[in-house]
């Protein structure tokens, strides 16, 4: 066939310029139509490039099998096994076990996602289209969010099973995979980010992996290492022995108000550094659990006392503080229990995590904005 | 070669030399070998129009000053060396890379300031064709057409169009890695096309294609600029170019140096190769003419003549004088002699 039949433009259509869209566009209009098609053309990329099905099987047995075996050992610690206990210790195990596995996964998902295309040579194609650069990135997004999700969807029914434990109320269940799921978007959206800036997949991969870690690990040490930073002389108020009292002598001793120049540990500083941990965001964000398996201390679910933790780094050192101490049965302290800031910290620790992402949203979108004026070291339009 | 290769029923591929215009050409400009119309001349608002275009990368200077008009209705050849810049020129007018300066008007538009109209009108074909591995063929275009706001059914009934168009038919529900180099190259072109654009800027689309895949784009181009789009093409294939291109732009190290009508080619001074049966008595019926000549290893002669006119003189006078000769032809395509030229000229 030298000839050709087909006619290169759709039937009935005029040689004369083509349909415009009348409306202009720019980098930052979002549409749906726009969104679903990068998101659709990512997903099937990727469910069919990718060993998918065994990741989720592997993540299944794994995740089941922690579930497993932290319900056998405590039901073996604590003896009895009374389930009821149980439940807000299985259930925050999980949920961290979770997280944990979310957060290394979900960079993969997203952190090749700009710089892997445009090595491809499908990326620049794309940008020519009538796709603008946010519906680009968004789309992205949104792919690599739902292959996160697919993760966390296979391990709803191990943190459901603390559930049957007992001592976890629905809606703890419904606000933790809310909120894990809102942390999986922030590391997507992070490594989105990465993978605008960087030419080498290898390097986005490995700022998104040191932004997790500086998240998770990183900050808590830097708040341990800061302590001797923000301990300093403090006077505070302290219900004491009188300095005179004559210890030999056969008086009691009385107590009394004093004023006193203490190195006291200033957490209320350094609380955001803990803040901004995803597993402290998720541990504050979880209701009490609806038993307590202990009178005295609030509840030693790992949850609980990440939640208690933080809330008394949030609140500083006491005050008023009593030096007498209960000696006797029926002693009452004229210091008032230690008041705990009650506040939540999680809304101050997911903002700074929400920043984060949109900081990457923003800067995939300001990068993949066309035609480039300033082209980076290194990088290839197409 | 020239003109024998064209192939049979295309209207648009009947040109003589010297007589460029296609009939689709409106309002027909006459064959501007100088290059520097002023931009956004009222007279044709399509086309491409870029003048003093300049693109640095860091210390490079990729693109240093170039002028090109390529008007709706006609092929124009983007011909140059390697590293000639080229491929940046055609990211700039693709709306992709901003010039550093200078004015390009694309399709009447502006595609730094008003990007998204003028992506709408523009269909550019990359040098090298990234694809989705996992999608197949008609995916690809599927999700170009969703790119280009096409609904769903138009965009199913468009893809299927432009596969039958570049005979990929029966790789359309096969993943697109399974294509060969040249199958993937007419994808490429079948995705820029998905829109219909007015203006089609190709990047080296003859690379890697057969034979039969070659004349199919030149019978897709031709009819294309029929239609009245612009077309911009940029190919080392010189001879490829020859049986395609109306003008012709030459750059070299990110400049013009020429612009002409490839017609225009006919009544410039080129190379001509005769050759004849015996090659004796065709050499010394030259000499004894007075006619300068080379002679090629074959025994064929390689004459300089300033027209085709000289030619058609020359190879009457032969046959007349009883010399046998077989073939007088140009020796190498129009533009690959005004290539060379130039390169000889720069040295």
């Amino acid at each position: 066939m030298s000839t050709v039949q087909h006619s290169p433009v759709p039937a009935g259509t005029d040689p004369a310029p083509a349909a415009v869209p009348p409306e202009n566009r720019g980098d930052w209009s979002l549409s749906w139509h726009g969104i679903t098609t990068v998101a659709t053309l990512e997903l099937r990329q990727r469910v069919r490039s990718t060993r998918w099905k065994i990741a989720l099987v592997v993540w299944f047995v794994v995740v089941g099998g922690i579930t497993l075996l932290t319900s056998g050992a405590l039901t073996v610690w604590a003896g009895g096994g009374l389930l009821g206990e149980n439940g807000p210790v299985i259930f925050g195990a999980v949920v961290f076990f979770v997280l944990f596995l979310g957060l290394l996964v979900a960079p993969t998902l997203s952190a090749s996602a700009i710089n892997g295309d445009r090595n491809a040579g499908t990326l620049a194609t794309l940008q020519v289209t009538l796709l603008t650069a946010a519906e680009i990135v968004v789309g992205k997004l949104a792919a690599a969010w739902s292959a996160a999700l697919a993760f966390l969807v296979v391990s709803i029914p191990f943190i459901a099973w603390a559930l049957v434990a007992g001592g976890v109320s629905f809606l703890s269940l419904v606000t933790t995979i809310l909120l894990l799921a809102v942390l999986l978007a922030v590391v997507c959206a992070i490594g989105l980010g990465f993978s605008a800036l960087t030419t080498k997949t290898s390097g986005s991969a490995v700022l998104t992996y040191l932004t997790v870690a500086g998240l998770t690990v990183v900050s808590l040490i830097l708040f341990g290492l800061t302590t001797p930073l923000v301990t300093y002389p403090t006077e505070i108020r302290t219900w004491a022995v009188a300095e005179d009292h004559d210890w030999e002598g056969d008086e009691d001793p009385t107590c009394e108000w004093q004023t006193t120049e203490m190195p006291q540990t200033h957490t209320e500083l350094t609380w955001w550094l803990l803040a901004v941990n995803p597993f402290v965001i998720v541990a504050d964000a979880a209701p009490e659990p609806t038993v307590r398996d202990d009178e005295y201390f609030s509840a030693s679910d790992p949850l609980s006392m990440i939640r208690t933790g933080v809330r008394a780094a949030r609140t500083g050192p006491q005050p008023e503080q009593d030096w007498c101490g209960a000696y006797e049965p029926g002693y009452v302290s004229p210091v008032d229990d230690p008041e705990l800031d009650d506040s939540p910290v999680w809304p101050w620790g997911l903002g700074a995590n929400l920043l984060l992402g949109a900081g990457g949203v923003v800067l995939a979108v300001r990068r993949l904005r066309i035609p480039v004026a300033k082209l980076p070291r290194g990088t290839r339009v197409a | 070669m020239t003109s024998t290769g064209a192939p049979q029923g295309d209207p648009a591929d009947h040109r003589p030399p010297g007589q460029a215009d296609p009939p689709a050409t409106p309002a027909a400009p006459r064959p501007a070998p100088d290059a520097s119309v002023p931009p956004g001349s009222d007279a044709a608002p399509g086309g491409i129009v870029a003048q003093g275009v300049r693109r640095a990368f860091g210390t490079v200077r990729a693109v240093d000053h170039v002028d090109l008009v390529a008007r709706p209705g006609r092929v124009t050849a983007l011909v140059g060396p390697n590293g000639s810049g080229k491929t940046t020129l055609l990211l700039i007018l693709a709306g992709l890379l901003a010039p550093d300066a200078g004015s390009v008007r694309v399709a009447g538009l502006d595609p730094v300031t008003q990007s998204f109209a003028t992506r709408a009108r523009t269909g550019w074909m990359p040098d090298a064709f990234g694809t989705w591995d996992s999608l197949t063929a008609r995916e690809v275009l599927t999700t170009f057409a969703a790119a280009y706001r096409l609904s769903a059914a138009a965009g199913a009934a468009r893809a299927a169009e432009l596969l039958a168009l570049v005979h990929l038919e029966e790789y359309a529900d096969r993943p697109a890695s399974v294509l060969s180099r040249g199958q993937k190259q007419r994808l490429g072109l079948a995705r820029a096309l998905v829109h219909d654009p007015d203006v089609l800027l190709l990047d080296e689309p003859a690379s890697g294609l057969d034979p039969r895949s070659r004349v199919d784009l030149r019978v897709l181009v031709r009819e294309l600029a029929a239609r009245g789009k612009t077309v911009l093409i940029s190919s080392h294939v010189l001879t490829e170019l020859d049986e395609m291109a109306d003008d012709a732009v030459f750059l070299s190290r990110g400049r013009t140096v020429a612009s002409e009508s490839v017609g225009e080619a006919a009544t410039t001074r080129r190379t001509w190769r005769v050759r004849a049966l015996d090659p004796s008595p065709l050499h010394a019926w030259l000499t004894g003419a007075g006619v300068v000549f080379a002679v090629e290893p074959d025994g064929a002669a390689l004459v300089d003549l300033d027209s085709d006119t000289s030619a058609a003189a020359l190879l009457r006078d032969a046959v007349v004088a009883g010399v046998p000769v077989v073939a007088s032809a140009p020796a190498g395509g129009i533009l690959e002699q005004a290539y060379l030229a130039l390169e000889e000229e720069r040295r």
